[in-house]
């Protein structure tokens, strides 16, 4: 039989007709929407385009590249504090007693091919990742997209920020090198300062008292398994609803609550928005290879009685961190106890700034007695109010960052600590509401520009 | 979805593929895909070459790049510009449409809950089973870990136990006569983090001890819990003309002169000094453990 009769009686067996592609299209909508043409609508599926609306992809494709590289490292990684002396290629290790967890992190990055650049992906898609979370957020809030009736779809953002954040301390705390278990230390002191019943979560969160021999394996499966399918389960019900609601747009002709313009996700949105994760994945990929980050055999092995000078955690830590070096030394004896001052930068601040966020749609809501839907967004010009208030709060957050580094920036532009963290101590209540008030005056006058001669 | 076409293009996916053509006739150029394509390619090939001779990270790394980007680039191009500018409009879902069917879900839910609450006595003990059920799973929290007792209390210096080096040889009066720190531990617990000490040798006249603590620093040695008060770090930085001890992680300063009061930064107590007495071979030794908790604060550390 000659190939193309071959051929041919395949096609009759099968009936497999001319064009694949008409033929495929029909089985899919037969398989998955059951026949009724749902299919072809859902290519069809709308998406408004702008820059801005890339953000919320770069924090997607990150998360992507964060679970191939994380199966990479998991790979080569042990998940053990049992003691092991080094015997890799790293000659200023070379028999060093160490952690099986370290010494297998410092394998995978000098011994393991492409190991340190899948390490160094891994972290920098974790900066980025988190970094993208926040700057998506902001854009959120200044053009108002958290509105009826997306009010849940920003409460699931924040959930992933917080998630996303949470889980990059882990990562950051498993090599077992001397930055990470300081980190360790310090969560396990910010614990033990809440009030009553610190003492008891720390021990039973980390398994006794700090340093405790079976942490590594503890934060293992929280930092690969539970925190990513909590991110994954989120990050599906956020696009579900997206897909339900559709995106939100910016005004332009044609555009109103009720009626959406943009581009049809096949081909073009598909075809670009595939090129877009690529993008992402190679700039990653780029700073991977090119921008060394984290190099843990420079650190050296945790050990309590070691401290490394200018410990930095990573940047989206920072305000924390700065939270905690501006607090005063306010510990309160009282009757027998004691309240720690640590816990009020630690845990009440944070506190204190997510619960007024989770609640920003309602709060918003109320304040602007705007109980419609939304689906074109606002600009920040328009509501110079809102504008004000994020302007304020990335200026909060600056300054607890800036803080956060301030033996850093103390040396490097020659200035006293003690000076620099008072200076610090006064932006973090004066510098807020001064930037809110300007971007307010500057906002209120362009909105005014606005009302009268349009956009 | 009632669709309503206001772009260049019809509505239809050309079957068989093929760009749909620009309005006015002229095709975008192809050339920026091209590019991207061939340095796909060369990436690829680089990255390959690379991984099988274990170049540097930056030789995988930016080849793997270059592919990536590439890659990228042609599609992004591919569906910003040779795609076409195909701009379609179709409807939100507005609840303005949709008041019958959230009062219709309403009703049904109303109607489902029904078959619940019509039974009210076993409903309520539906509540308390649940309830109880769910609060009878936090023993497992419980039992995650070691429940901390008195452990916060206690490190494990004991009356007349060495001081040692981290790698266990005895300190004896003979140390530090040139001043100077050492970090020392309790015999035999050199890995007992809690019990970490720094020592220092004073002359008389330089330090004073505490009230109450006249004893605790025979021939100017005194001993103070190398865990930081604010959040635990290593107290690790001596500055010897200041005398103080500084914690690298958060710059608490301690004036060692004065009982390792906290003189800059955000640690709220003193390091707890250790009792030392010399025994009569000239070996330091402690005199009993800490009398007040180490490291970071806590709720009942009062």
């Amino acid at each position: 039989m000659s190939d193309r009769r071959l051929k041919q009686s395949l096609r009759t067996a099968f009936g497999v007709r001319r064009s694949p592609l008409r033929h495929g299209a029909g089985w899919l909508d037969e398989n998955l929407g059951g026949g009724s043409g749902l299919l072809r609508q859902e290519l069809r599926h709308i998406f408004p385009d702008s820059w801005a609306f890339f953000l919320g992809e770069i924090a997607l494709y990150c998360f992507i590249l964060l679970v191939v590289t994380g199966v990479y490292l998991a790979l080569f990684f042990h998940a053990s504090q049992a003691m092991v002396v080094y015997h890799g290629s790293y000659q200023p290790l070379a028999g060093v007693p160490m952690s099986d967890a370290y010494s297998s992190v410092l394998d995978l990055s000098l011994d393991v091919r492409a190991g340190l650049l899948v390490r160094q992906v891994h972290h920098w898609a974790a900066l980025v990742f988190v970094g993208a979370l926040m700057i998506h957020l902001l854009r959120m809030f200044l053009t108002g997209a958290y509105r009826r009736p997306r009010r849940i779809n920003w409460v699931i953002g924040l959930s992933l920020l917080l998630l996303a954040g949470f889980n990059g301390l882990m990562g950051y705390s498993l090599p077992d090198d001397l930055l990470s278990g300081t980190g360790l230390r310090i969560a396990y002191s910010i614990t033990e300062s809440i009030p009553f019943l610190g003492p008891t979560m720390a021990s039973l969160m980390f398994g006794g008292q700090f340093p405790t021999s079976g942490l590594i394996a503890r934060i293992y499966p929280v930092h690969i398994f539970l925190l990513p399918a909590a991110i994954a389960g989120l990050l599906g019900l956020h696009l579900g609803m997206l897909w339900l609601q559709r995106h939100t747009e910016f005004p332009g002709p044609g555009r109103d609550d009720r009626t959406i313009v943009g581009t049809p996700m096949v081909p073009a949105y598909a075809l670009r928005t595939t090129g877009y994760l690529l993008l992402v994945a190679g700039v990653l990929t780029a700073f991977g290879g090119l921008l060394q980050i984290n190099p843990v055999w420079l650190y050296g092995p945790y050990n309590a009685w070691d401290a490394s000078t200018s410990a930095q955690p990573d940047w989206y830590m920072g305000w924390l961190e700065g939270a905690v070096r501006m607090m005063p030394a306010w510990d309160i004896h009282i009757g027998g106890f004691l309240l720690p001052a640590v816990f009020w930068p630690a845990v009440v601040l944070p506190g204190l700034i997510f619960t007024p966020l989770f609640l920003w749609p309602w709060l918003d809501g109320m304040a602007l007695r705007d109980g419609v839907f939304h689906n074109v967004l606002a600009l920040p010009s328009e509501r110079p109010g809102r504008t004000a208030i994020g302007a304020g709060f990335v200026t909060f957050l600056t300054v607890l960052l800036v803080a956060g580094g301030d033996d850093v920036f103390a040396s490097a532009f020659g200035l006293s600590l003690p000076v620099l963290l008072r200076t610090l101590q006064v932006l973090f209540f004066v510098a807020p509401p001064m930037v809110a008030l300007f971007t307010y005056l500057i906002f209120r006058r362009r909105a005014r520009r606005w009302l009268t001669t349009g956009p | 979805m009632n669709d309503r076409e206001i772009g260049a293009h019809g509505a239809s996916l050309a079957p068989g593929g093929g760009s749909p053509p620009a309005p006015g006739g002229a095709r975008p150029p192809g050339w920026p895909a091209a590019i991207g394509l061939v340095v796909t390619v060369a990436g690829a090939v680089g990255f390959v070459v690379a991984f099988v001779a274990n170049a540097s990270t930056g030789w995988l790394g930016g080849s793997l790049a270059a592919a990536l980007l590439g890659l990228g680039v042609a599609l992004a191009y591919w569906g910003r510009d040779l795609a076409g500018d195909e701009v379609i409009s179709g409807a939100y879902p507005t609840p303005h449409d949709d008041v019958p069917g959230a009062a219709a879900l309403g009703a049904d839910l109303e109607q489902s809950a029904g078959v619940i609450t019509r039974r009210r006595f076993l409903s309520r003990f539906l509540v308390v089973g649940v309830g109880v059920f769910a609060l009878s799973q936090a023993v497992i929290l419980g039992a995650l870990g070691p429940w901390p007792g008195r452990s916060l209390f206690v490190t494990a210096w004991r009356p007349g136990r060495r001081l040692v080096t981290i790698d266990g040889v005895p300190l004896t009066r003979d140390v530090l006569a040139g001043g100077g720190i050492l970090v020392a531990f309790p015999e035999g617990h050199t890995d007992a983090a809690n019990s970490q000490i720094a020592l220092f040798h004073f002359s008389g006249s330089e330090f004073k001890p505490q009230p109450g603590r006249e004893t605790w620093s025979p021939e100017g040695f005194v001993a103070y819990s190398r865990i930081c008060t604010h959040v635990g770090c290593a107290v690790a930085q001596y500055m010897d003309e200041a005398k103080v001890l500084a914690c690298p992680c958060h710059q608490s300063t301690f004036d060692l002169l004065d009982g390792a009061k906290p003189v800059a930064g955000p640690a709220g107590r003193p390091l707890p000094q250790l009792p030392l007495a010399i025994d009569p071979q000239g070996y330091l030794v402690a005199q009993s453990d800490f009398t007040e908790p180490v490291g970071p604060g806590f709720w009942n550390a009062g």
